[in-house]
């Protein structure tokens, strides 16, 4: 909108105000003075010029302060549309200029819509749904059309005349009027409760006046209906409710404060930024900086999306993938840093969306820190990737041992047995035979292929023990202890729970090394394996009474556990001393 | 006795069953899968199945489900399930349930011939086999072996023979000692470990195994 454009625009409404005063004090001649006079009581003069006067006087100052803003505008119109709706007025300037009255006649009820238009549109100036859209945009479509309907069905003049109640309806434009009311504040105090913290705070200049509003409306909606429908006398309550129908547009005044206090905020909210710079200057961790930006903003919900250039995809602190909303009435999304190379997004409330200069504000404040926490993210997701390659590899690990102990399994020892088999029957049919010689050297190779067997067997079960994924974790443990040459006690229970299988792999493994290992260096006389189960957490700990002295980075074995372990998302700890005893000790998350 | 062989590496299969023929047995199937036993048990009625416990087609533990299933379903065949290894765990599943008519044997036994018909009849006959490997397993846990040192190594023999299955005239004269003198053994263990005297046979067995498992 050019200057111009707009300045006219402002002379037509201040202008109007003029007009309506104007056409409302006659000049009289009193004891030879000339005096002015209203045309009709104070009151009912006040009625329309009051609450115009405002809306048009709030709506100048909120369009010069925020002209993008349609607010501003709408407030103008409805003020116009109320200074303008007077009857005797609209036939004072008919008396000037006839067509410009006509012209009232239908245009002056828009008013009434354009009221509606601003609740709807609050604070953002534009309506976000679709449905707003439309109740709108028909509503627009019905003011003429009741103007047209009023004049062929002979209401005339259309509106309620000053001094009568607002509900004496006079045609269809009233029930426009009516309808707009009722939906509009209807849809206010709907938009209040169900909507968030800070679409509420952004309406609550809208909230506040439309509550007494709404009652008085109601009250002289029950005059209206009292009056025509119930033949019964009201008496005192009757006049009471007359007046405060009467009275009803005064009220009208509340609003247009409201909406202005509400649109100017913002500009208060300026010094929460402030604030946030403070708390910034102090170092704000990467954890505490959504809460801040979001008590800034005033919104809750604000969420901050920090950008990954590896995966190019945003992610929140701990490196998880958020999908920006796309083209969501509730939502909006502000993105920082330049559009090739974003830093981070924040995603809000889309009631926040008027604010465009706080919201910048506060992004403006942040930034450094932004920048900070994104790396931070970066590296977490690049953390994340590593701790999901190494469960992966190790993963690969368990299956490719399991895979040879099975070849194992159906190759070499299935034909070692069957040839040990056949060596026992050659050995029978020398007998047979009567030849010692021949059964006595079988018989030695049987010994030496039984031996064969029994180290196989030991390698098969060292490498994967199918006991494990036949039974899972504590019969495998059981049977660790059992062929254990030094006594292990074993206690604890998890029941027939089983865990993923490389936790149980990993666990297993964990206690079958610390056994190898007390047997081998710890000269123990006895062994400990607890298990416990924790409601997230799967639990081992093998100690021993030897002579201590463990050292987890030196042996390669217990490395290679607190890696295996790790790869689980556990955790190993060693606890041994000189003075006496090891304890391994093994938690595991699990599901 | 009349006997079926169910295991995957047919040489091993065909060398059993010669095995088993020599020495009298009538072997009425030999199947390579679950599926295969399932026919001719359907076809063939036998006093016992001897199986692999890792079959096709997961190799993990199909022999074993198949046992559980055909104990449920012919109570009165035997069943021996033969593993590369032997575990307690198994052992104490299997003979829970009932113990009878059920053996648990490392598969190396096979060339034990005598030993190995030995354990086929006693399964095939109703009562039971338990592989020395899983009795001293138990013998070995820790608790086990606390009470367990209260006994005489003669003593302790003949509770390892008694929990692997083995009848009194059996357990006698692998240790060539008069069904006297083992008797009186008997009756020290049981009162050194305060066991209740079993009247059959299989019923020991039970009962010392689960002595052992809540040692």
């Amino acid at each position: 909108m050019t200057t111009v454009q707009r300045r006219v625009i402002q002379a037509g409404a201040l202008s109007t105000i003029a007009l309506a005063c104007f056409f409302e004090v006659k000049f009289k001649t009193l004891d030879g003075r000339i005096v002015p006079q209203l045309a009709q009581e104070w009151y009912r003069v006040l009625i329309d010029l009051v609450p115009g006067s405002s809306f048009v006087l709030a709506g100048l100052v909120a369009w010069s302060r925020r002209p993008l803003n349609r607010v501003g505008l709408l407030m103008i119109g409805v003020g116009v549309g109320l200074l303008t709706r007077n009857p005797e007025l609209q036939h004072g300037i008919g008396e000037i200029a006839y067509p410009l009255e006509v012209a009232l006649h239908f245009i002056s009820p828009l008013w009434a819509v354009a009221f509606l238009h601003l609740l709807l549109a609050f604070p953002a100036g534009r309506l976000v749904s679709r449905l707003d859209r439309d109740i709108v945009r028909s509503f627009y479509a019905l003011v003429p059309l009741a103007g047209v309907l009023a004049v062929v069905i002979g209401h005339y003049p259309l509106l309620g005349a000053i001094g009568q109640p607002v509900f004496e309806t006079k045609g269809p434009a009233d029930y426009v009027y009516l309808a707009c009311l009722l939906v509009g504040s209807g849809l206010v105090i709907r938009r209040w409760f169900l909507g968030g913290r800070a679409r509420r705070r952004s309406i609550t200049p809208l909230f506040g006046p439309m509550v007494p509003i709404t009652i008085f409306f109601l009250l002289s909606l029950a005059y209206f209906l009292g009056a025509r429908v119930t033949p019964i006398p009201l008496g005192g309550l009757k006049s009471i409710l007359g007046d405060l129908a009467t009275a009803f547009p005064l009220l009208l005044v509340a609003l247009p404060v409201g909406v202005l206090v509400g649109l100017l905020r913002s500009e208060l909210d300026m010094s929460s930024v402030g604030d946030l710079v403070v708390k910034l200057s102090g170092g704000l961790a990467p954890e505490r900086l959504r809460p801040a930006l979001a008590q800034a903003l005033h919104d809750p919900s604000l969420e901050v999306a920090y950008w990954l250039p590896a995966q190019e995809w945003f992610a929140d602190l701990e490196g998880r993938r958020i999908e920006l909303p796309t083209d969501d009435s509730e939502r909006a999304v502000s993105i920082l840093g330049d559009a090739s190379s974003p830093i981070a997004a924040l995603v809000y409330d889309s009631s926040l969306v008027h604010e465009g200069q706080l919201v910048d504000a506060a992004a403006a404040a942040v930034r450094m820190a932004l920048e900070n926490a994104r790396l931070q993210v970066q590296l977490r997701a690049q953390l994340e990737d590593v701790r999901e390659s190494r469960a992966r590899l190790v993963e690969a690990a368990d299956s490719e041992r399991q895979r040879v102990e099975r070849d194992l399994h159906d190759g070499a020892q299935q034909q070692l047995v069957t040839l040990l088999l056949s060596m026992q029957m050659t050995k029978a049919e020398a007998m047979r035979h009567a030849d010692p010689e021949t059964a006595a050297m079988v018989e030695a190779n049987i010994g030496a292929l039984r031996q064969a067997l029994d180290e196989l067997r030991e390698l098969g079960r060292g490498i994967h023990p199918t006991i494990l994924t036949q039974a899972g974790l504590v019969p495998a443990i059981m049977s660790l202890a059992e062929r254990s040459p030094i006594p292990v006690e074993v206690t604890g229970e998890l029941g027939d729970d089983r865990f993923a299988p490389a936790i149980e792999a990993a666990l297993y493994f964990v206690v079958s090394e610390a056994i190898t290992n007390a047997v081998k260096h710890s000269q123990a006389r006895r062994l400990c394996v607890s298990i416990d189960r924790r409601p997230v957490l799967a639990i081992v700990e093998v100690s021993d009474d030897g002579v201590g002295g463990a050292e987890p980075s030196l042996g390669s074995g217990l490395r290679g556990l607190t890696d295996r372990v790790a790869a689980v998302g556990g955790r190993l700890t060693v606890k041994s001393d000189h003075a006496g005893g090891t304890t391994i000790h093994a938690e595991v998350p699990c599901g | 006795m009349r006997v079926i062989v169910a295991d995957d590496s047919v040489l091993f299969r065909e060398g059993l069953a010669r095995v088993l023929e020599g020495a009298g047995f009538e072997v009425v199937g030999q199947a390579s899968n679950i599926d295969e036993l399932d026919r001719i048990l359907a076809r063939e009625d036998a006093a016992a199945v001897i199986l692999d416990i890792r079959m096709p087609p997961t190799q993990t533990d199909e022999g074993l489900v198949a046992a559980k299933r055909i104990r449920r379903t012919h109570p009165k065949m035997g069943v021996l399930l033969l593993s590369q290894y032997v575990e307690s765990h198994h052992a104490l599943d299997l003979l829970a349930e009932s113990p009878n008519h059920v053996g648990y044997l490392l598969k190396d036994r096979v060339a034990d011939i005598g030993e190995f018909l030995d354990a086929v009849r006693r399964v095939g006959n109703g009562g039971s086999a338990v592989d020395p490997q899983v009795v001293s397993q138990l013998l070995g846990r820790k608790r086990s072996r606390d009470l367990v040192d209260q006994l005489t190594d003669r003593e302790k023999k003949v509770l390892g023979l008694i929990a692997e299955g083995r009848s009194n005239e059996a357990i006698a004269s692998t240790l060539k000692i008069s069904p006297k003198t083992l008797e009186a053994h008997i009756g020290t263990i049981y009162s050194k470990l305060g066991l209740e005297p079993a009247v059959s046979d299989h019923r020991r067995v039970l009962a010392v195994l689960n002595y052992l498992r809540s040692a």
